[in-house]
């Protein structure tokens, strides 16, 4: 209603992505109204990231929201991504923790799958322990596999031992009994009198966070998660004042390792399962401008100076992982099926002993730096080989502001192309070949490893050196299209404008998958919904923009790994079950190229995954133009090709010149502020509509 | 040598670019293996490994699973090629064999999967894989024929197609013929992804260019094997050590001479003739020991293929404990496999104390049940549980041993209590490290561990333990490790040599070795670990 005397209603129609890195905090700004995407960065501040987000936050609302006087109120979300818990966990810099385990298992934590950490290095060490052995206490306690009660908790063991850690200074409490999966009550009565006997010490009971067999794998879950909750909870009370001071009408959110986000207070309870939030967001990015593009099936390829995160995605859908190592330490929490692999730009060329050429994963960091920069290092990196080849600038990076040396770059490969006895071309694009096959590698663990030929799937590359590695990794691993999406670099606090709110549900029960065990198959699979439907009433999530699927875990019995099956739409039927019997088969068959008819199935976890919509930033688009390209390009440079043995007049384009509609072929070089993009000979590029850089190899 | 040169220039790239894809290969087969499997000791504890080899049987790559394993992969496709004539393979012939005389294994439990691989219709590669089968138990060991089934390397299927009645004579064969069974298939599926993946790495860089760079890359192993020998002092370095089991009585001295000359190394072993117990290594296993420790020592980034041996020579006598002969027993050769690495340790660890560790637990402490089911849907079906327990590692020059591992020649899981219980008709009463067990030092060597079992139905078990009179040495003035050794409940029977029954409410307690200290104790230390160290 307008009275006629007033202005309109402020409308809050802002949604802002905040990714904390460790050099720069980047503040991705956008207007559900006008479709206007802003960036903002500003230095982080590793002492106190709340700061730094604080300010590049409190910075960016008032220049870009255009309602300077109150730019908090045109605020309608605020995304947040971390690494404080990955840090933590990396640094060992978390809190300290008491555990309480079943007696006779206080080492497990220790002692894990009795493994060694390395084959054949004898000097390997394991993780580090999060839980010095005398801050282990083991009670009078055993739970059968039965869920049978063989030995009651004593309860006042409980007491003395939440006392002695009280004593000890703990400020965090993991408890982890056997089976406390299949019956969670010692657990569930140890939680009490801790929290009587501690009051306001960070707890995590086994069954809570990770209620599924393997207990090692568990009691690792519940310890990580306590180590990072006094973490995590420091961090998000110190944010959350800074955020209100500011005037932020919203609840801030904060993403977890699946790529949803959580409110802060749901984030400060399971910090474990954002170890992964940092790079999570990206691949949600990914997967955003994937199906608004047409390119469902995905394998993402994020490369910064150091590292390369990938990702698969089939038909629109991120691969999750419920289970993996972090770092050295197991995690069973729901986690984007993200692998790492020690490949970026300023990974390291060496020769071995053997005489062969090594890339990485030692990093020449940002500090010397690779040896173009001039800053004294000696050893070649993989921007060094770029800048020899010219498929870098050689003499200017950053939009030119910032100088290389292509002469000190081109002595240091030298020098071992004379050891190699090999010309310094072929080895300047041997790094390019060796590190290219290092992040192949890593393409096969999360592609052929799980079934998936990634040659039916597009590359979507970002990250500083992504879009210039995009075509070789895609040649390497036959792929034939490569996407470059609009703004590489900040791809991660886009992503945070692109996701919705996330959270899994879990349950094991062994039940084989059979028509007798129908009314008990339909009762779990509606446990975990009706779970995933008390999260939605605690996030105040309306009917409309819920939605939740339930999976069924299955292998066949004596098999100690699962395939994850959908379940179809309920109501849970003998049909529902031939449905998961169909296809639990098909992906046996896929995996293992072999179905066993007449064995029995059994079910070993139902999940539930739960998803409330939110608004999320719409791609603008841009109509589709003319073919001719001409008006983009800036110059030319030499460039030298592996595929005509020199140097070859390459095009230059300028990224920003680029418009929908526009084609050319390679060899070309798109250049950004935040990246460069290869397009080596017989590839050609086009514009899609919304800006994507479409690349297409020959077959 | 015809005039038939390789019309293609190999650079370093390539063969670096197909070596990491061989690796990826094996990791990835190794993988489907253990994912498909049906048994606890693969499923679980991956008591399994692959490997590609070339056409002529040569190790092209071996998965990062269990070093020993390599011993029953040096001679299978050798000893194939001797009774099967190459121009008769086709594609889909998939062969078995375990036969530690004449199928190049190194126990009879340990069954090899080989599928050749063709490609442009010519037989191009192997991919193989092995599986501990926790099958052929309470048996003696006089002799092999004692210990199961033999089986040289034949064919399981001929052209794709099940040679259903050799199946059905190793089934029958096997004491729970179910889980045999399940466990093939998933030995077939590995070799299937390594049949395709292999072909489709020949299918991007040609089957000449991948041949060729596993040639390049056999070189290349053996030129940084070189390099790593070449960078040890010349001399000749003896060390001795007596090897304990419940097998036999009197302790057997074993001892191991050390000369490195240059960029080569030679291993003489002195052993005592083989004897009427299943503790006898064919040479194969002393090679894979070998190989896995001077690896270990000289550069563990070597990588693991067959050019790797080329600089080392093994000498043992025949006939004896070390390199034995038909029909020696050898079922628990992988507690000499464990023997055999420390004797190597300690030679070289008068030639370079820096690059190797104390001694470890020395041993690969077995626990074995097995028994007819009293309850349950699977009433009267007999059951097999194998379990093998780590111990401590030996101190190194700067850092504390590593506690409860499984060292040397072995490197498998422990079974979750979570999901042996489920299985079996055991209940895990503790599971943990064993105070006191390791040698004192600068740096202490790793914890041995204790692991109870209560038996809620009647089994068969044997335990096979080592370390019971001697100890794990340590190193400049480090102290000794402490005795494997089991307990049985109040009332129990008594086992002899390991082996007994263990009735329903009964436990049994097993206790592995700790490993050697590390340098004098008292001295600085600046390990980070304040842990009780062993009390003397």
């Amino acid at each position: 209603m307008m009275d006629g005397t007033r202005g309109p209603e402020p409308r809050s129609t802002w949604r802002v992505g905040v990714d904390s890195g460790g050099t720069f905090t980047d503040v991705c700004m956008f207007d559900e109204a006008t479709g206007r995407i802003a960036v903002w960065k500003v230095s982080s501040t590793p002492d106190d990231p709340s700061r730094g987000i604080a300010q590049g936050v409190g910075e960016g609302m008032t220049e870009c929201t255009g309602s300077p006087d109150d730019p908090a109120a045109a605020i309608a979300y605020l995304g947040h991504g971390t690494t404080v818990a990955t840090n933590a966990l990396i640094t060992h810099r978390g809190a300290r923790v008491g555990l309480l385990t079943t007696g006779g298992f206080r080492d497990l934590l220790e002692i894990g799958r009795q493994k060694r950490p390395d084959l054949y290095d004898l000097f390997a060490e394991k993780p580090r322990t999060l839980v010095p052995r005398e801050l282990r206490i083991e009670l009078p306690e055993r739970v059968l596999h039965t869920g049978e009660i063989e030995t009651p908790l004593d309860e006042e063991a409980v007491r003395v031992a939440a006392r002695a850690l009280k004593d000890a200074g703990v400020e965090a409490v993991a408890i982890c009994f056997l089976y406390a999966f299949v019956n969670p009550t010692h657990e569930k009565a140890a939680k009490r009198i801790v929290v009587e006997e501690m009051p306001g010490v960070f707890l995590c009971a086994s069954h809570e966070i990770a209620p599924e067999f393997r207990e090692f794998e568990r009691l690792s879950t519940a310890t990580v998660n306590a180590y990072l909750g006094p973490i995590m909870h420091r961090y998000i009370s110190r944010l959350t004042p800074r955020l209100a001071d500011l005037g932020l009408p919203v609840a801030p959110h904060l993403t977890q390792s699946n790529g949803g986000v959580v409110r802060f207070e749901v984030a400060a309870e399971t910090p474990v399962r954002a170890v992964l939030s940092g790079p999570s967001t990206g691949v949600v990015a990914a997967q955003a401008i994937g199906a608004r593009a047409g390119f469902g099936d995905l394998i993402t390829f994020d490369m910064g100076g150091t590292s390369s995160d990938v990702a698969l995605m089939a038909n629109g859908q991120t691969t999750q992982t419920n289970e993996s190592v972090v770092h050295g330490y197991p995690i069973k929490a729901p986690m984007l099926d993200i692998h790492t692999v020690g490949a970026g730009g300023g990974s390291i060329a060496r020769i071995d002993t053997g005489g062969l050429l090594k890339v990485g994963p030692e990093s020449a960091g940002a500090d010397p730096g690779p040896v173009c920069y001039g800053r004294g290092a000696a050893e070649p990196t993989v921007t060094d080989a770029n800048i020899v080849l010219q498929v870098l600038n050689p003499t200017h990076l950053l939009d030119g502001r910032m100088e290389v040396h292509r002469d000190l770059a081109l002595d240091a490969i030298g020098k071992m192309a004379d050891s190699l006895g090999m010309s310094v071309m072929d080895v300047a694009q041997g790094i390019i070949s060796v590190v290219t096959a290092n992040m192949a590698k890593a393409i096969r663990v999360i592609s052929v490893q799980r079934g998936h030929d990634p040659r039916g799937y597009a590359l979507m590359a970002f990250g500083g050196a992504g879009p210039l590695h995009a075509v070789r990794l895609a040649q390497e691993l036959g792929m034939s299209t490569v996407v470059i999406p609009r703004n590489p670099g900040i791809l991660c606090a886009m992503g945070l404008l692109l996701t919705d709110l996330r959270a899994d549900f879990s349950t094991t029960r062994l039940v084989p998958l059979e028509t007798g065990n129908l009314d008990t198959i339909a009762a779990t699979i509606a446990r975990v919904q009706a779970e995933a439907s008390d999260w939605f009433d605690n996030e105040e999530i309306d009917e409309p923009r819920r939605q939740s699927t339930a999976r069924v875990d299955m292998r066949y019995e004596g098999q100690n790994y699962e395939l994850s099956i959908p379940v179809p739409e309920e109501p849970v039927t003998d049909a529902t079950l031939g449905a998961l019997r169909q296809g639990f088969t098909e992906a046996h068959t896929r995996m293992y190229g072999f179905a066993v008819p007449d064995e029995r199935i059994l079910c070993v976890t139902f999940r539930a995954e739960a998803t409330g919509l939110v608004r999320k930033a719409e791609l603008p688009e841009r109509p589709l133009g003319g073919p001719d390209a001409t008006g983009a390009i800036t110059g030319a440079r030499e460039v030298w090709y592996p595929e005509t043995g020199g140097f070859t007049e390459t095009t230059l384009y300028a990224r920003d010149l680029l418009a929908p509609g526009m084609t050319f072929a390679g060899p070309a070089i798109v250049e950004q502020m935040d990246t460069t993009t290869l397009i080596p000979p017989g590839v050609t590029a086009r514009v899609d509509v919304l800006d994507n850089l479409i690349l297409e190899l020959r077959a | 040598m015809t005039s038939q040169p390789l019309s293609l220039t190999l650079d370093p790239i390539t063969v670096e670019v197909i070596g990491a894809a061989l690796s990826s290969i094996v990791e990835e087969t190794g993988e489907a293996l253990v994912r498909a499997s049906y048994s606890t000791n693969i499923k679980e504890r991956r008591d399994c490994s692959t490997a590609l080899f070339d056409r002529a049987g040569r190790t092209l790559c071996q998965a990062e699973h269990i070093p020993v394993h390599l011993g029953s992969f040096l001679d299978f496709i050798p000893m194939l090629l001797k009774d099967h004539d190459p121009a008769g393979l086709r594609p889909g012939d998939v062969f078995v064999g375990n036969d530690a005389y004449r199928g190049g294994g190194t126990h009879l439990p340990d069954i090899v999967l080989a599928e050749p691989i063709f490609v442009d219709g010519a037989l191009a590669a192997w991919t193989v894989n092995l599986a501990h089968h926790a099958d052929f138990v309470d048996r003696a060991h006089a002799h092999i024929y004692q210990e199961g089934l033999r089986i040289p390397p034949i064919r399981l299927y001929r052209a794709g197609e099940l040679q259903k009645d050799v199946q059905e004579l190793i089934l029958l064969n096997c004491q729970v013929p179910r889980e045999r069974l399940s466990d093939l298939r998933a030995q077939m599926a590995a070799n299937r992804v390594g049949v395709q993946r292999f072909q489709e790495l020949c299918a991007r860089h040609g089957v000449e260019t991948v041949l060729a760079s596993g040639e390049a890359l056999l070189d290349y192993a053996e030129r940084k094997m070189r390099a790593g020998i070449a960078a040890l002092p010349d001399g000749s370095w003896r060390f001795e050590d007596d090897f304990d089991s419940l097998d036999f009585d009197e302790p057997i001295p074993l001892a191991a001479t050390v000369t490195v000359a240059g960029d080569e190394i030679t291993l003489d072993f002195e052993a005592p003739p083989q004897i009427r117990a299943g503790i006898n290594m064919t040479r194969t296993a002393l090679l894979a020991t070998v190989y896995y420790i001077v690896k270990s020592v000289v550069d563990p980034t070597v990588l693991p293929n067959a050019g790797l041996a080329r600089p080392i020579t093994v000498r043992a006598p025949d006939g004896s404990i070390l390199n034995c002969k038909h029909p020696a027993a050898v079922n628990g050769r992988v507690q000499t496999c464990q023997r055999v690495a420390d004797l190597i340790l300690g030679a070289l660890a008068k030639a370079a104390p820096e690059r190797v560790s104390a001694c470890t637990n020395s041993t690969c402490t077995v626990a074995l049940f097995s028994g007819n089911r009293e309850s349950g849907p699977d009433k009267g079906t007999y059951w097999v549980y194998l379990e093998t327990i780590g111990g401590g590692g030996g101190a190194r020059p700067h850092a504390d041993g590593l506690d409860g591992i499984h060292v040397h020649a072995t490197n498998t899981s422990n079974l979750p209590v979570e999901a042996l219980e489920v299985e079996y008709p055991l209940i895990l009463e503790r599971y943990e490290l064993i105070d006191g067990s390791a040698g004192t030092g600068r740096y202490r060597g790793g914890m041995g561990l204790r692991r109870v079992y209560r038996a809620t139905e009647e089994c068969m078990v044997s335990v096979d333990i080592s370390r019971i009179q001697s100890r794990s040495w340590g190193l400049q003035g480090g102290g000794p490790g402490g005795h494997g050794g089991y307990v049985l409940s109040p009332g129990a029977r008594p086992f002899e040599r390991g082996v007994g029954v263990l009735r329903a409410g009964e436990w049994l307690e097993v206790l592995t070795p700790g490993g050697g200290g590390y340098g004098r104790p008292g001295e600085a230390n600046d390990s980070t670990d304040r842990r009780p160290i062993a009390a003397e």
